[in-house]
């Protein structure tokens, strides 16, 4: 009667080994095997890549300063999700925020200056969708379908010529030092831009781990009675965490405004299904309580090197059909690891 | 503690709570002495929880004066009644499971700088306060790898760490097994020695019966009584002082039984089954009684078809057990265990509820026939004697009994023959529970058969015809209920003792 149990036992306790090491590490297993694959691959054919090899330094380069908007978004969007909440307006706060920099630039004033008036604004933005959230009780989806549309309306507004984007006003020129934000190497080749979204990353990784804000962001998500009942003020937890996250989309309407040398309203657009995209590839739970930046990451760099890379490898209007098929695969291993998780 | 162990921790004096129409708690005075386990009894709708919720400071009283150890005590929050220290333990969990034990505990009570989590001896001080009322929970596991028993024991220590002198337990042991309900109530000891005072809510008599030291018996939104459970004789008092009429239903052989089977299930086996067979015969109640694991739900469920197992089930002459739809169409209905979770729509209102199981028959087409609809819903509330003020209610607004009466109409409305009702009576009070056995009984009487399955030998024994006893997922025994039943015997059985009873 007992042989069938023990044999059970003996099964689970190396599963509940392997499964958490799975869990933690797969993702990283992941990116290496896109990368491998990726070089392995008979790049000669295309111009994007340095021929030949696709490890070569300026293929990095490029594909890292491409991905600086996502990357600096990914982890205010992941401790925005694992506290349950989500924000799909980033896309136009990114658009409006790219619009503000490239006019401040244009009319003289520096860098400096241009960067930290964007990111209040950014704040403020983001602050904007907490407030309808937390105070006026509407539902995160509505609410920030709203802003998305407020957003994106007042950026257009802004550029109102009837152009697309602004390049210049009137006499006013585009500065020069504009474009070296996202694209000139700073250190180790790589711009400003991406140690940014390095800083903002380690920042927030720091902020996850070691801080009320990062523990209570984890207790909203993952049992908002619980953390009520524990005195904890939820809706401050939110609203401080909307304005991070628009601190962060404006940071990637700045990289991305200054990667492409102009002030685009809808240089944004479909941003919140990629950064909810390379936040679940990182293992956020959509339910909230569960997640952690340092893998959304990782996320956005195998969406972006699988995005790239494939530029090089099949037709375009094939990529978007692949990239579907590497998630799907993520999803479903995901959804199997958790399941191990939950049998042992 | 520098309390006074004379003065009473906690006291009310007149309090009076009126809703529109309704005096909820009419002038309850009553006062509750410190380290000690003082229990709250009385049926639904006495005024147990919203005396609690006054408490609690989820509401404010209408009239009356709350005391904390003889100063006036006025809570607008669960946080006021927390810093007052009042911590309540609810029915719902109220843990996160994706952080560690540890972080649980000291959930909201963090030392920061600058808004940095800083270590300090809190962490020492909530370990020390698991050890001592649960030394074998790993402060570091993960809260979702714990059983809902070791979950509840991670809010006491944390209400306990916190500094509260007074927990509210609301039904703690709903959801537990018989042991765990043991480590529960060794839990509550220690907490009684550290000269925490706890108000234990129950509906299991037996439990304030062990556990208490007094109890405060409400009916109605009255007080009725406060005394030592000393003082009490024994469970026949505290039900008289409840309802003031006894619960305890004897079992009269019922003359609607009949020879003929209308199920048998043969060899059934899964993860926990071990070959069970049995027969069930027209117009009989039959009970499936075991302790917490022993495989009750899981027949029910194989019957019903929810899970798989191997081996045969017909009825009627046709195989079944493959899925609910086959079981539906077939006729056999499932009042399943959790009713808030499985058995209700509890955001529909009871019209809606009631012909779920059988919309098709009120539809032409796909078109439904609604008038149709209120028909059955006003018919059903009237039959089971639903209390509603409406049949536009939301389900999840009704008390527990009358949720049941609801999930009981749905399945009659469904035309069975066979129900399958997996621990009807749990949550439900004592005066719910008589009419849904006089339910059960009618049903069975005009030749509908009914398979019980519960963990209160008292109930099997009031209504079943026959009793099957469960142990370890084995079906031990068939009794035949009648005055000569031998309670000592059943437990025995049951328990695993080796014993057999008279096939």
């Amino acid at each position: 009667m007992f042989k069938p149990n023990t044999l059970d036992h003996s099964s689970t306790t190396v599963a509940s080994q392997v499964v958490p090491f799975l869990r933690n590490y797969y993702i990283y297993f992941v990116l290496i095997a896109i990368i491998v694959f990726l070089s392995a691959a008979n790049l000669d054919r295309f111009d994007l890549f340095e021929r030949g090899n696709f490890l070569y330094e300026k293929n990095i380069i490029n594909i890292l300063r491409v991905s600086a908007p996502i990357l600096v978004l990914a982890g205010a969007f992941t401790l925005l999700m694992v506290s349950g909440y989500i924000d799909l307006s980033v896309g136009s706060t990114m658009g409006l925020s790219a619009v503000i920099y490239a006019m401040l630039a244009i009319n003289g004033m520096p860098f400096w200056s241009a960067f930290a008036i964007t990111a209040l604004c950014g704040a403020l933005l983001g602050a904007f969708n907490g407030l309808l959230v937390v105070r006026f009780k509407i539902t995160p989806v509505i609410a920030t379908l709203i802003t998305l549309s407020l957003f994106k309306g007042i950026a257009l507004l802004l550029v109102q010529d009837g152009v697309s984007a602004i390049k210049s006003m009137g006499d006013l020129k585009m500065p020069l030092w504009f474009n070296a934000y996202g694209r000139e190497g700073v250190l180790m080749g790589l711009p400003m831009a991406f140690w940014v979204a390095v800083g903002v990353t380690i920042v927030l990784i720091v902020l996850q781990n070691r801080s009320l804000l990062g523990k209570y962001a984890a207790a909203t998500g993952g049992n908002p009675t619980a953390a009520k009942l524990s005195g904890i003020n939820t809706s401050m937890v939110v609203f401080v965490l909307y304005a991070i996250v628009g601190v962060s989309a404006a940071l990637a309407g700045i990289a991305r405004a200054s990667f492409m040398s102009l002030g685009d309203p809808l240089s944004g657009d479909g941003m919140e299904l990629t950064a909810i995209l390379v936040v679940l590839i990182g293992g956020t739970a959509f339910s909230g309580g569960e997640g952690k930046v340092l893998r959304s990451f990782i996320g956005a760099l195998i969406i972006m090197t699988l995005t790239l890379g494939m530029l090089t490898l099949v037709p375009a209007y094939f990529q978007t059909l692949v990239i579907g098929a590497v998630l799907l695969a993520a999803a479903a291993s995901n959804h199997f690891i958790s399941r191990k998780e939950h049998a042992s | 503690m520098t309390i006074q162990q004379q003065s009473p921790v906690l006291s009310v004096e007149g309090l009076i709570k009126d809703y529109p129409g309704v005096r909820a708690v009419d002038d309850v005075s009553f006062s509750i002495e410190s380290s000690s386990v003082h229990c709250l009894v009385g049926e639904n709708g006495a005024g147990k929880s919203t005396l609690i919720k006054m408490l609690t400071g989820a509401l404010q009283p209408t009239q009356g004066v709350m005391k904390v150890n003889g100063v006036v005590y006025q809570p607008n929050s669960t946080q006021d009644a927390r810093e007052s220290g009042i911590a309540t333990l609810f029915q719902e969990l109220h843990v996160v499971d994706e952080l560690s034990v540890l972080e649980n505990l000291t959930l909201g009570m963090e030392q920061n700088r600058f808004g940095f989590i800083i270590k300090s001896d809190l962490e020492d001080r909530v370990i020390q306060t698991l050890a001592t009322i649960e030394p074998s929970i790993n402060p570091s596991a993960r809260v979702s790898s714990l059983s809902v028993a070791q979950k509840q024991i991670i809010e006491i220590a944390r209400a306990a760490s916190s500094g509260a002198n007074v927990i509210i337990m609301d039904e703690p042991t709903a959801a537990l097994s018989e042991r765990e309900v043991e480590r529960l109530f060794t839990v509550i000891r220690r907490l009684r020695e550290q000269q925490v005072t706890v108000v234990y809510i129950s509906h299991k008599l037996d439990e304030i019966l062990t556990l208490g030291d007094s109890v405060t018996v409400l009916r109605d939104g009255k007080h009725i009584v406060t005394k030592p459970l000393s003082e009490v004789a024994g469970r026949s008092e505290l039900i008289d002082m409840m309802i003031g009429r006894s619960v305890f239903q004897n079992y009269t052989a019922r003359t609607a039984v009949t020879n003929e089977v209308v199920l048998s299930a043969k060899g059934l086996s899964n993860r926990l089954l071990k070959d069970v067979s049995f027969d069930i015969n027209k117009g009989e109640i039959v009970g499936f009684y075991g302790l917490v694991g022993a495989g009750k739900t899981e027949i029910a469920r194989a019957l019903f078809g929810a899970d798989k197992v191997s081996g045969s089930i017909v009825f009627k002459g046709q195989q079944v057990g493959s899925s609910p739809k086959e079981a539906i169409a077939a006729g056999i209905a499932l009042v399943p265990e959790e009713r808030r979770t499985q058995g209700l729509f509890t955001n529909l209102t009871i019209r809606e509820n009631i012909p779920v199981m059988n919309i098709r028959r009120m539809s032409d087409n796909g078109i439904f026939r609604s008038a149709d609809e209120l028909t059955a819903a006003v018919n059903y509330v009237e039959k089971l004697g639903i209390a509603t003020d409406s049949i536009e209610k939301h389900t999840e607004k009704l008390s527990g009994g009358n949720q049941q009466k609801v999930v009981l109409a749905k399945c009659l409305f469904s035309d069975a023959d066979l129900l399958l009702l997996d621990e009807p009576t749990r949550g439900v009070d004592v005066g719910a529970k008589t009419e849904i056995y006089d339910i059960i009984k009618n049903l069975a009487d005009a030749g509908n058969s009914v398979a019980l399955f519960s963990s209160e030998l008292e109930e099997v024994l009031g209504i079943c015809d026959r009793i099957f006893l469960l142990y370890c997922g084995s079906l031990k025994s068939v009794i035949i209920n009648g005055p000569n039943v031998d309670t000592t015997d059943i437990l025995n059985v049951v328990t695993g003792g080796n014993k057999g009873v008279t096939q």
